[in-house]
C-alpha cells in the first residue's frame, strides 16, 4: 500500500486511542474528584496533564491548572492538537485519505462521530454532565475498535491501523503509572482506584490480586498482565503481532520488528519487584522512551519509502515549508 | 392527479421538461407527478430527510472556495428526478459520441499531426497558439489510441423549444460523476418503488468502464496488468470527494504529488513494501501543476520529471496534457465544423449561438447589445467570470466592456439561452427551476456514453447558474431503456474477468 496511507491509518489509530484515553481518565478523574481525596495537596487536574504529557503544551500563562481549563484545554480546544475535538477532527480526515482502504461503515461512524461532537456544546456538557460527553466518547471508538475488528480483511491496513493503536494505548498506561506510581499505597485507597479506573481496569485487577493495595502489584498488574487488553505487554504483544503481519514486517532483519521483540521480552520477563526498588520510574521513562523509538523506526522504514528520489523533499530550501 | 400538489405549479414560458405549456404532464413524466401527487406532505418530508441523512452520514460533500478556506458543504439533490426517454438519448448519445470523436482527433492533429486543419484553413493557426490551454510541451508526445480526452463532460442545454444544445466541452478534468453515482444510490433508498415503474438505465458500471478506458490507454511497455492509480491534489481539493470515489470504484490507488518519484524517467509510487511502478495516471490536477520541472515551479501537487516521462513513453497521463485548447471556448466555436471536417458529418448536436470577440465586426454587434448576452472567459470552468447582461449591474457591464476590450481574444458572447425547467422542490412547495446536464464520455476501445449524466438545477429562482460552486443542486437523471430491450446492456459487465484482461492486451 501506499506509505503516505500506511501512515495516515497508524496515525489515525494513535489519535482514536488517545482521545478515548483522554476521555477515561477525565471520566475517572471527575468521579475521582466527588469525594475527600486521601492527598488533599495533590492536583488530580495536573496529573492528568502530565499522564498525557501536556503540561508544556497547556503552558502556565494565563491559564488556572483548574479542572475548567484542563477540561476545556483536553476535549474542545481546537489549538490543541491532542484535544478530544481535534483527535477526532484528525482521525476522520485521515480516513478521509484512506476512504478506499476503509470499510464504507467506519468512515461513516468516524464521519458522524465528528459531526456529532461539532453539533454539541461541548463546553455546556463540561459545565454540566461531562460524564455524559466522555461516555459518548468511550463507546464511539470502542465501536470504531469493534467494527474495525469484525469488518476489516486482516491485511496491511489492518496491520497499521492496530499498530498505531496499541502503541498509544501502551504509552499511556506507562505514563498512567509513571505519574501515579509515587501516590499509591495503603493510605491512599483513593489513589489506587483512581489509577485503575483510569485504565478501566479495577475489576480485572481485582480478579488477579483481589484487593491488595500493594503498589508493586499494580505496577505489575498494567506493565505485566498477559491477559488484561490495556497493559504494557498486551499491547506490545499485539502491536508486535500486527508488524509480523505487514508483508516485510517480518522476519529477523526487521529493524522495527526486533527492537519492538526485545522491549516486549524485557519486559515479559522482567522480575516487577526487581523494577521496583531499582526505581520504577526511571525504568518507566527508558520504556516509554523506546516505545517512542519504534514509532520512529516504523516511520523510516514504512513511511519515508524513496525519500532519496523525491525531489520534492530534497530541493525545499531550509525553512520553506510543503504545502 | 390528486388536487393540491402540483396545484400552484407555473409552467411560464419556458420549456418545461415535465409539464406541456398547457400544464398537462409529458407522456413519459405522467406517472411521476401522479406518484408525487399521492405523496402526503408528511412522506414528502420524510423522504427529503432521508435523502439529506443519506449524503451527510456517508459524507459525500463538496468545497466551495470563498473568502474563508474552503467550505465543505453536504451535496443538494433533489427529490424529484429528471427522466430522459429512450428515443430523445439515441441522439444525445449519437451526438455526444460524433463530438468527442472529433475532438480526440482535433487534439490529436494540433499535437502529433500534421496540424491539418489549421493547414486546410478551418481553424486559424494565431487562435491555437494563443489558447492559455495550448501546452508547447506536449507537442509530439503521442497519446495510445489518440484517447485524449478519455473522460469528457459535455454540457448540455434545452432552450425555449426543447431543442438539446451544446453549451461547452469540458475535456480537461470534468466533475461530477461521483454526484451521478450516489445521486442514483440515494434515489434508489429514497424511491424505490418509482424504478420499477419506468425501466431506468443504471449507471453504477462507470468504474469498470473507466478502468477499462484506463488500462486500454496504457503505454506498450506497460505488459498486461498495468497499474492505475488516480491523482488528487489532496483532500482540500473541492473534488477530492469524487477523487477517492473513483479510485474506490475501480479498486486502485489514489496517490496525490508526494507519494510520487521520477526515477530514469519512470514513475513509482512509494509504497510500504518500497517502489512499484504507475503505468497509467488517472490525473485529476491542472496541467500547471502537473511537473513543476516544466509549468509552475512553485507546484508541490505535482510530480517533477513526469513530462520528461511521458515523452519517454514510460507512462500515460489522462487526460492528455494540452487538452484545454479544445475547450476553449472560443475553439468551441469551431467545433461543428471540425465534426464536418474530421468526419464528413454534420453535427448532431448543435452549440449554442456563439460571438467570437477578437473579430471586430461581431464584437461591434456585442458591445451595441451587451445587457443582451452572457460573456465568459474562455478558459475558466465552473461558472467562474460569467457575467449574464440582463441580470448585471451596469458597473458590471461597464467592467466587461473594458475586458473585452482588453483582451477580446480571451472572452466569447452568446445568446441567453433560456434553459428548460422543471419542478424542484423550494422552501415551501414545487416550482419550476433552471436546469442543465453534463453526460460523460469515455474513449477507450470505443466512445461510450454514460446514460444519465449530472442534471444540475439552479436552486435559486430565475437563476441561470447551475453549478454547484455557486449554489446550484442536482437531481438524479433517469435515462429509459427503449421498449423491448433488456434494461441492463452494459455488454461488458458479464464477462469473467481473466476474459476481459486477455481482451485488454
Amino acid at each position: 500500500m501506499l506509505a503516505r496511507h500506511a501512515e495516515s491509518l497508524f496515525w489515525a489509530g494513535r489519535y482514536l486511542e488517545r482521545a478515548e484515553d483522554t476521555a477515561r481518565l477525565l471520566d475517572a478523574t471527575y468521579h475521582g474528584s466527588l469525594q475527600v481525596a486521601g492527598d488533599e495537596t495533590r492536583n488530580p487536574w495536573a496529573a492528568v496533564l502530565d499522564i498525557l504529557h501536556a503540561t508544556d503544551e497547556f503552558g502556565d500563562d494565563d491559564r488556572q491548572l483548574d479542572e475548567v481549563s484542563v477540561c476545556e484545554f483536553l476535549v474542545l480546544d481546537r489549538s490543541n492538537p491532542a484535544s478530544i475535538a481535534s483527535a477526532i477532527a484528525t482521525a476522520r480526515e485521515n480516513f478521509r485519505t484512506v476512504r478506499e482502504h476503509l470499510p464504507t461503515e467506519m468512515w461513516e461512524i468516524v464521519n458522524r462521530f465528528h459531526l456529532d461532537l461539532g453539533a454539541r456544546n461541548l463546553s455546556a456538557d463540561l459545565a454540566g454532565e461531562p460524564y455524559v460527553l466522555y461516555e459518548m466518547v468511550k463507546v464511539r471508538c470502542q465501536t470504531l475498535g469493534g467494527v474495525a475488528a469484525q469488518s476489516m480483511p486482516r491485511d496491511e491496513s489492518y496491520s497499521f491501523l492496530r499498530l498505531g493503536w496499541m502503541i498509544e494505548r501502551a504509552l499511556i498506561t506507562c505514563r498512567l503509572l509513571n505519574v501515579n506510581y509515587p501516590t499509591l499505597g495503603y493510605d491512599h485507597y483513593d489513589a489506587l482506584l483512581l489509577t485503575l479506573r483510569s485504565a478501566s481496569s479495577l475489576e480485572a485487577y481485582r480478579r488477579s490480586f483481589q484487593s491488595s493495595t500493594n503498589p508493586t502489584h499494580v505496577a505489575a498488574f498494567l506493565l505485566q498482565s498477559p491477559s488484561f487488553p490495556r497493559s504494557v505487554l498486551f499491547c506490545l504483544q499485539r502491536a508486535e503481532h500486527s508488524l509480523g503481519n505487514i508483508p516485510s514486517g517480518s522476519g529477523a532483519r526487521n529493524r522495527a520488528r526486533r527492537l519492538l521483540g526485545r522491549i516486549r521480552s524485557e519486559l515479559e520477563y522482567a522480575d516487577v519487584s526487581e523494577l521496583v526498588s531499582a526505581g520504577l520510574c526511571a525504568t518507566l521513562d527508558n520504556l516509554e522512551y523506546e516505545i517512542c523509538e519504534v514509532a520512529d523506526v516504523v516511520a523510516s522504514q514504512y513511511f519515508r519509502v524513496g525519500d532519496e528520489f523525491s525531489l520534492h523533499s530534497q530541493f525545499v530550501l531550509p525553512g520553506e515549508a510543503l504545502v | 392527479m390528486t388536487p393540491g400538489f402540483f396545484d400552484g405549479y407555473v409552467v411560464d414560458d419556458f420549456f418545461d421538461e415535465a409539464f406541456h405549456d398547457d400544464g398537462t404532464p409529458r407522456a413519459h413524466y405522467r406517472h411521476l407527478v401522479e406518484r408525487f401527487a399521492q405523496l402526503g406532505e408528511d412522506d414528502l418530508r420524510h423522504r427529503r430527510q432521508l435523502g439529506e441523512d443519506v449524503f451527510t452520514a456517508r459524507g459525500i460533500t463538496f468545497t466551495v472556495y470563498g473568502d474563508e478556506e474552503g467550505i465543505e458543504r453536504t451535496w443538494p439533490m433533489d427529490l424529484f428526478p429528471r427522466i430522459i426517454p429512450a428515443s430523445e438519448w439515441a441522439i444525445i448519445e449519437r451526438g455526444l459520441a460524433q463530438r468527442v470523436t472529433a475532438l480526440n482527433r482535433f487534439l490529436d492533429d494540433i499535437y502529433v499531426g500534421e496540424q491539418a486543419a489549421i493547414n486546410d484553413g478551418i481553424v486559424p493557426r494565431w487562435l491555437i497558439t494563443s489558447s492559455t490551454g495550448f501546452e508547447r510541451e506536449a507537442v509530439n508526445i503521442p497519446v495510445p489510441n489518440g484517447a485524449r480526452c478519455l473522460v469528457a463532460g459535455i454540457d448540455l442545454v434545452r432552450d425555449r423549444n426543447g431543442v438539446y444544445r451544446v453549451l461547452e466541452d469540458n475535456i480537461r478534468n470534468p466533475s461530477g460523476i461521483s454526484y451521478v453515482l450516489e445521486n442514483r444510490a440515494a434515489m434508489m433508498k429514497i424511491l424505490p418503488a418509482a424504478f420499477r415503474a419506468h425501466r431506468v438505465r443504471p449507471v453504477e458500471h462507470y468504474g469498470r468502464a473507466l478502468l477499462r478506458a484506463l488500462r486500454h490507454a496504457a503505454p506498450p511497455a506497460a505488459g498486461d496488468s498495468p497499474t492505475v492509480a488516480v491523482l488528487t491534489p489532496g483532500v482540500y481539493n473541492s473534488a477530492y470527494f469524487e477523487h477517492a470515489f473513483l479510485a474506490r470504484q475501480m479498486g486502485v490507488e489514489l496517490v496525490e504529488g508526494r507519494d510520487l518519484v521520477v526515477d530514469d524517467h519512470v514513475v513509482y509510487m512509494r509504497t510500504t513494501s518500497g517502489l512499484q511502478r504507475v503505468d497509467v495516471l488517472y490525473r485529476r490536477i491542472d496541467d500547471a501543476y502537473l511537473d513543476p520541472v516544466v509549468f509552475r515551479s512553485s507546484s508541490t501537487l505535482g510530480v517533477p520529471g513526469i513530462m520528461a516521462a511521458l515523452r519517454a513513453g514510460t507512462i500515460s497521463v489522462t487526460n492528455a496534457v494540452g487538452n484545454g485548447v479544445g475547450d476553449d471556448k472560443a475553439v468551441y466555436a469551431y467545433v461543428p465544423a471540425l465534426i464536418k471536417y474530421y468526419l464528413g458529418e454534420e453535427a448532431l448536436l448543435s452549440n449554442a449561438e456563439t460571438y467570437l470577440l477578437w473579430d471586430p465586426d461581431q464584437r461591434k454587434q456585442v458591445l451595441d447589445r451587451l445587457d443582451e448576452l452572457v460573456v465568459k472567459p474562455v478558459a475558466e470552468s465552473g461558472g467562474y467570470g460569467i457575467v449574464i447582461g440582463p441580470t448585471a449591474t451596469d458597473e458590471e457591464l461597464a467592467q466587461v466592456r473594458r475586458n473585452i476590450e482588453d483582451d477580446p481574444r480571451n472572452y466569447i458572447a452568446q445568446e441567453v439561452v433560456s434553459l428548460s425547467r422543471l419542478p424542484s422542490f423550494t422552501g415551501d412547495g414545487v416550482e419550476g427551476r433552471h436546469i442543465d446536464l453534463r453526460p460523460f464520455v469515455l474513449t477507450g476501445d470505443r466512445v461510450e456514453v454514460i446514460p444519465g449524466g449530472l442534471t444540475r438545477v439552479a436552486m435559486r429562482k430565475g437563476s441561470l447558474i447551475v453549478n454547484s460552486s455557486q449554489g446550484g443542486g442536482s437531481k438524479d437523471t433517469w435515462v429509459l431503456a427503449p421498449v423491448g430491450q433488456p434494461v441492463d446492456i452494459d455488454d461488458h459487465d458479464d464477462e469473467p474477468e481473466d476474459l476481459r484482461v486477455e481482451e485488454m492486451v
